[in-house]
């Protein structure tokens, strides 16, 4: 007797080398040449849907999460489809270059893609210019919330799709309004008294700004009655008939623009040439500047504001009515002579679907366009949730308003920051109406 | 030596597990460079391949870029010959190559576009001077359509004289469509990047990572963390010099070879990457198949081992067993021819000891036989001569009976005979020999019993007696002159009622014993043996005897001792209590109900009345003289008294003859009474000079007591007593006694005559059969019949006597008298219908007290 019976011992021996010669047959052996042409010969019949979409600036060895959660569902109607979808992709280099917009704009107009990830003035005026397909029959589409629908709906076309519902937030650092025992601002005095405090203390730019996304404080205050008075509708028919005027609604926030500017709360000429998150980014997180403004993703994000060394909150704009969340609505849109407009469609109908904005919204942690799906959002921006919740908001875009807002706003904030006053900055917006009119 | 020889193998199992390390070792060094070789080499076929697939997509790519402009140059040469080339222009319709196409005039500054518009050539910027096919390149431009384009300006000649020119917008994608859908299985990465203004102008598809989309070249360093200054400065040198550039750099972890190829004489440049793990694919796969080639060798090898291995332990487990087999034998034939030695020592030693043994008492038997047929006129002579012939004899007898009692209990022979007994007829019979012996040698043998609740008990006398016998008189012999010896006798707690647990302690302040003796003391043929003790005299069976006498009745026995400090010996045993009532109809006969005990020792009045108790007799125990004086008073005063009076001489100091005087005095003559005294005890002799006092020896028993009581009623001992009644020889019998030897004949002849008794001696059984069955009924009294006998041995001839037809053949005693003394001797006599078994040498006595019993039955 001993460790291994003599019989046991010679078994196992046996076993191990039929095992040897198998494992190293197995390794070695290959198919018979059955054919004398060496050549593989691939079948490549891959449908391809090309994708045109935005791609920030990346730092090494940085995940950018809202890209991946979207990744995830392009995967999944990849899987699903058996298509395959490619990214084109356009960062503007800086102010001077074309922005994601105007590119936006010149490739669906020539066909160049089949889906557009498209900001709400590209997609209002590529559908009034009846570039983007009609979506309202995808299954997807039914289980839309209506702040959704009612924002990208053109001429009763369902033109774009997003997969997060973007509101746009104050990210303010907590630690810095504690140190100097400033509650969170409600309304625009609030707000510039908070600056003020700040600038006192030697805060040099106490709101830092960037060339897109200043117009979030013109809206707040624009309209925050509008949409939360209870008279939306009519309001609106008012300024699509020209008995009310965008100007009389824009003037406060403009005003307060430049009460800002001019108090040197904000930097109008590094903000006229920054880029968004790249210009006032960097001075936020290290603690420089206590207020920035972003979308509701870049606090999930650790290429955004993901990850600071300090609390922040996300609250709504400074408004009359308190603090105002901006809604502008991006979307997904399919270009109506798309190459492979059909697979786009398919496309679509995958990453939009509940399934999909489940785990867009669990990877990202976002208000999801679809009523069916529910996530928790994180601490830091619950302030901004819950004023979202309450339904209190102000959109960013409305397809039924004639004047396109977003676009318009954004590029004649851009024109004060250039120094225009107030009154020139208002004129243009009568002037945009009367174009309205015109039509 | 086998020290020597294990070392050797130890060592040589070092050097084969060095010799197979080193092997392993060698294994190692050239499988890794033979690896490392083919790694570098394959790493330079796959750089080597990445120059070569790079410069295919450049030469492709220029090879477009080349037809692009010769179209263009062929389409120029169509419009000069065109009569209105504007309207060309305006006409055009865009191909999926040549997006746009304009015409400005020589010396105009502007001209038409073929998408409408007025076009300048302020829109391109041509001051790079980059060239295609000697033709004019702008830099790289997002054009009206959102995609990166460049522009090819081709001068219209007409009449050798350039009269416009002609400016065609390219896309890049037209590019992607050429070149291949990746390369290095879609894992290299690869941008092609306009030189000039390092803006990253197409990322053909199936190029790299999908979600990688970079900017330009400072964000295609910034993300892949491409910061070294000295790397930069090289790359831009390359840039600027047209050249290209490989280098490694970690792309996201990955160590990856880096690539910026130079196409169209440095205008255009093909960025991007290749992990090394996907260059090296190939390598890495011919080093996995070699690493699995000689992980398979590697593995047959410790197969092989380990089968070696195991078969070595097998060996060496056979060997290590069979060695362990001879070594055990060995040892054991070596322990058998020690133990042989030593019994064939002991043996020797013994018969050498038996020898002398038998020769001594013998020799004194045959001196003294001749001394007394020398001196048979002088009857003191003979007297004396004779007596030293008998103790010579016992003590012949004993010795014989030692080797048989040792070869029966070895054999399994002995059978206990269980009969009922007393303490103290044990003790008075051990007490009569050993007390002679001991004071023969001015030794003190003191006796003591304690808490005895049963002196009457079941079990095979003879065997404890020859037990305590043993222990005292080796105890005597190996205890020095004037020394002590100890009996005790004490009863233990009992375990069942039906049993009497005692230990009986022999104890003496003797010689003592050594360790290693203690150990071989029970063993056969050992005597202790010193200087002090070798002359005394033995067999050496006596404690294996003893032990195994102890042993057969379920006893233990123990031993302590050290040398010059005495020995204890201790044995616990246990006898079955009688049943049936104790002698309580002797007591009641002789009116005796109460008797006072006095003695100072508590312990000794309260054993004397637990066993009194059990005879129904109520003891009052007192301690002191003044107690008694008081009990007895009391008495009086109660009209009531005791009716024997047991009483010691340390209840008060004057002395055991005055207390008695005293008691006496006080209790009147009419109550008996008895002195307990030690054997000792000098000066009582006087007591029995008082009428009705006696001397009762202790140590106490309540049969003894009985004794004394009818012994002072009848003036007789109970012996006396018994013999009286019985009569005192065998005078007028007559016996038929078959003996074959003449000699034994002879002495049982005489032996019988001097009891006043005929006797027909017969040669052997079948003579004896024919004289009884001859002889008249009632001529004999009884037969004795040897057993071993010519013709018919003595149990035929008893089953032939007692088969016979007349009326006393199955009356008449017939006696086995033979030297055949074992137990199955005498159970083979009663079961051939002798009536009692009687060994020889004959015991006068013995045969006197048999006959006498067998005869009168038959009276």
């Amino acid at each position: 007797m001993g460790f291994l019976r003599k019989g046991s011992a010679k078994k196992l021996g046996i076993a191990c080398i039929v095992g040897m010669i198998g494992f190293t047959m197995a390794a070695c052996g290959g198919k018979g040449q059955s054919d004398n042409n060496l050549i593989i010969v691939e079948k490549n019949d891959e449908k391809i849907v090309s994708l045109f979409s935005p791609m920030e600036k990346t730092e090494a060895n940085v995940e950018n999460v809202a890209r991946s959660a979207a990744d995830k569902t392009i995967l999944m109607a990849e899987e699903k489809l058996g298509v395959s979808v490619g990214y084109v992709t356009y960062t503007a280099e800086d102010y001077q270059d074309k922005s994601y917009d105007d590119v936006a704009l010149d490739r669906a107009r020539n066909d160049m893609d089949d889906i557009y990830l498209l900001n709400p003035d590209t997609i209002s005026a590529l559908a009034k210019e009846g570039k983007l397909k009609d979506l309202s029959g995808l299954d997807c589409a039914k289980n839309l919330r209506d702040v959704v629908k009612a924002a990208n709906i053109v001429d009763g076309k369902l033109v774009a799709i997003p997969q997060e519902v973007v509101a746009y937030g104050l990210f303010i650092n907590k630690d810095m309004f504690d140190q100097y025992d400033l509650e969170l601002p409600e309304t625009p005095e609030e707000f510039l008294e908070c600056c003020r405090v700040f600038k006192e203390n030697g805060i040099e730019t106490p709101v830092g700004a960037n060339r897109w996304w200043l117009e979030t404080f013109v809206l707040a205050q624009a309209y925050a009655d509008l949409y939360n008075g209870g008279n939306t509708e009519a309001e609106i028919a008012a300024l699509n008939s020209g008995e009310a005027k965008y100007s009389d609604y824009m003037r406060p926030g403009f005003e307060f623009l430049q009460e800002m500017i001019d108090k040197g709360y904000i930097d109008a000429e590094k903000a006229y040439v920054s880029e968004a998150i790249e210009g006032e980014g960097p001075d936020f997180l290290a603690q420089k500047t206590p207020i920035v403004m972003a979308y509701w993703g870049a606090a999930n994000t650790e290429t955004a504001y993901g990850k600071t060394d300090f609390e922040m909150l996300v609250i709504g704009f400074p408004s009359s009515r308190g603090q105002m969340p901006v809604m502008p609505m991006t979307g997904f849109g399919v270009g109506s002579d798309a190459a492979h407009g059909e697979d786009a469609l398919a496309v679509m109908d995958v990453i939009l679907s509940d399934e999909a904005l489940q785990v867009y919204a669990e990877t990202n942690r976002v208000i999801s366009p679809s009523k069916n799906v529910e996530v928790e959002c994180i601490p830091a921006l619950k302030p901004l949730n819950d004023r979202i919740q309450e339904n209190v908001y102000v959109l960013g875009a409305n397809a039924s308003m004639d004047v396109e807002q977003w676009g318009n706003i954004c590029l004649i904030v851009r024109d004060l920051l250039n120094g225009a006053t107030v009154d020139e900055c208002m004129a243009k917006f009568d002037q945009l109406q009367e174009e309205a009119l015109k039509k | 030596m086998r020290k020597k020889h294990n070392e050797g193998r130890k060592d040589r199992e070092i050097s084969l597990l060095v010799s197979i390390i080193l092997v392993f070792f060698i294994l190692g060094i050239i499988v890794f460079s033979v690896s490392g070789k083919i790694t570098k080499e394959m790493e330079a076929s796959a750089t080597q391949n990445l120059n070569e697939s790079l410069n295919l997509i450049e030469c492709t790519i220029e090879a477009m870029l080349n037809k692009e402009a010769e179209y263009q140059g062929m389409m120029a040469q169509g419009i000069a010959a065109m009569a209105d080339p504007e309207e060309y222009v305006r006409s055009y319709e865009k191909s999926e190559t040549m997006v746009r196409i304009a015409l400005i005039r020589v010396g105009e500054t502007e001209g038409i576009s073929s998408t409408g518009e007025v076009f300048t050539e302020e829109e391109m910027d041509f001051s790079a001077g980059g060239t295609i096919d000697g033709l004019p390149v702008s830099q790289s431009y997002l054009n009206y359509m959102g995609t990166w384009a460049y522009c090819i300006k081709c001068p219209v000649i007409k009449d050798d004289q350039e009269i416009a020119t002609l400016y065609v917008e390219y896309i890049y994608d037209t590019l992607d469509k050429s070149l291949p859908d990746g390369f290095y299985n879609n894992k290299a990465m690869l941008y092609i990047m306009d030189a000039e203004t390092e803006r990253f102008v197409l990322k053909p598809q199936g190029m790299g990572e999908r979600s990688a989309g970079h900017l330009n070249l400072t964000d295609y360093y910034r993300a892949n963390d491409i910061q070294e200054d000295n790397l930069r400065e090289q790359v831009e040198a390359c840039l600027k010099d047209h050249q290209n550039i490989m280098f490694y750099h970690d792309i996201r972890n990955k160590n990856s070879l880096n690539y910026m190829w130079s196409v169209n004489d440095g205008t255009l440049y093909l960025i991007g990457y290749v992990p090394i793990e996907a260059i090296q694919q190939e390598g890495r796969t011919v080093n996995q198949n070699i690493f699995i080639v000689v992980a398979v060798m590697l593995i047959a090898f410790l197969l092989c081992c380990i089968l070696y291995y195991f078969n070595q332990r097998q060996q060496n487990k056979i060997r290590k067993e069979r060695e362990e087999e001879r070594e055990i034998s060995n040892r054991r034939l070596a322990e058998a021819l020690q133990a042989a030695q030593i019994a064939s020592n002991s043996k020797t030693m013994f018969l050498s000891n038996m020898s002398h043994d038998i020769r001594t008492p013998m020799n004194a038997v045959l001196g003294f036989t001749t001394l007394l047929a020398k001196d048979a006129e002088n009857p003191d002579k003979v007297r004396e001569y004779t007596k030293k012939i008998m103790a010579s004899g016992q003590h012949l007898l004993s010795l014989i009976n030692d080797i048989l009692d040792v070869s029966k209990i070895e054999s399994g022979k002995v059978v206990l005979n269980v009969e009922e007994f007393t303490l103290n007829d044990l003790v008075s019979s051990v007490d009569a020999i050993i007390r002679p012996m001991a004071e023969a040698r001015e030794q003190k043998f003191l006796v003591e019993v304690t808490g005895i609740k049963h002196e009457c008990l079941l079990g095979d006398e003879t065997r404890v007696n020859q037990v305590l016998i043993n222990l005292l008189s080796n105890a005597v012999k190996y205890t020095q002159t004037g020394g002590n010896i100890w009996l005790r006798i004490i009863g233990l707690k009992q375990r069942s009622n039906q049993y009497e647990r005692i230990r009986i302690e022999v104890q003496d302040d003797g010689y003592g014993m050594t360790k290693e003796y203690l150990e071989t003391i029970f063993d056969a043929f050992t005597r202790a043996e010193n200087s002090t003790t070798n002359k005394v005299q033995g067999t050496g069976l006596g404690m294996a005897i003893t032990k195994n006498i102890i042993e057969l009745m379920g006893g233990t026995i123990d031993v302590f001792s050290e040398v010059n400090q005495g020995s204890l010996f201790r044995v616990e045993l246990e006898f079955r209590i009688p049943e049936g009532q104790a002698d309580r109809l002797f007591w009641a006969e002789k009116g005796i109900s109460r008797i006072l005990v006095a003695d100072a020792d508590v312990e000794v009045c309260e054993n004397i009345q637990t066993l009194m108790k059990d005879v129904g007799v109520e003891v009052d125990a007192v301690h002191s003289m003044e107690e008694v004086l008081s009990l007895l008073h009391k008495y009086e005063s109660m009209k009531d008294s005791c009716h024997v009076i047991l009483l010691r001489g340390n209840i008060a100091d004057i002395g055991c003859v005055e207390v008695v005087r005293q008691i006496r005095q006080e209790a009147g003559e009419t109550i008996p009474i008895l002195l307990m005294a030690e054997h000792d005890e000098s000066g009582i002799e006087d007591i029995l000079q008082t009428e009705n006092t006696g001397i009762l020896w202790r140590p106490f028993f309540a049969s003894a007591f009985k004794d004394k009581i009818r012994e002072m009623q009848t003036g007789m001992t109970a012996a006396e007593e018994s013999e009286a009644k019985e009569g005192s020889n065998l005078e007028g019998l007559h016996f038929l006694a078959a003996e074959d030897n003449e000699i034994n004949a002879e002495i049982l002849r005489e032996i019988l005559s001097l009891e006043n008794a005929g006797c027909e001696i017969v040669e052997n059984g079948q003579l004896a059969v024919e004289r009884f069955k001859n002889s008249e009924e009632g001529e004999f009294d009884a037969i004795l019949m040897d057993v071993q006998m010519p013709v018919m041995n003595g149990y035929d001839a008893t089953k032939a006597i007692r088969a016979l037809e007349r009326r006393d053949a199955r009356e008449i005693p017939i006696i086995a008298m033979t030297a055949n003394a074992f137990a199955e001797d005498e159970k083979d006599a009663l079961n051939a219908g002798m009536n009692v078994h009687l060994a020889k040498p004959i015991d006068i006595e013995l045969l006197r007290q048999v006959i006498r019993q067998y005869t009168r039955k038959e009276q």
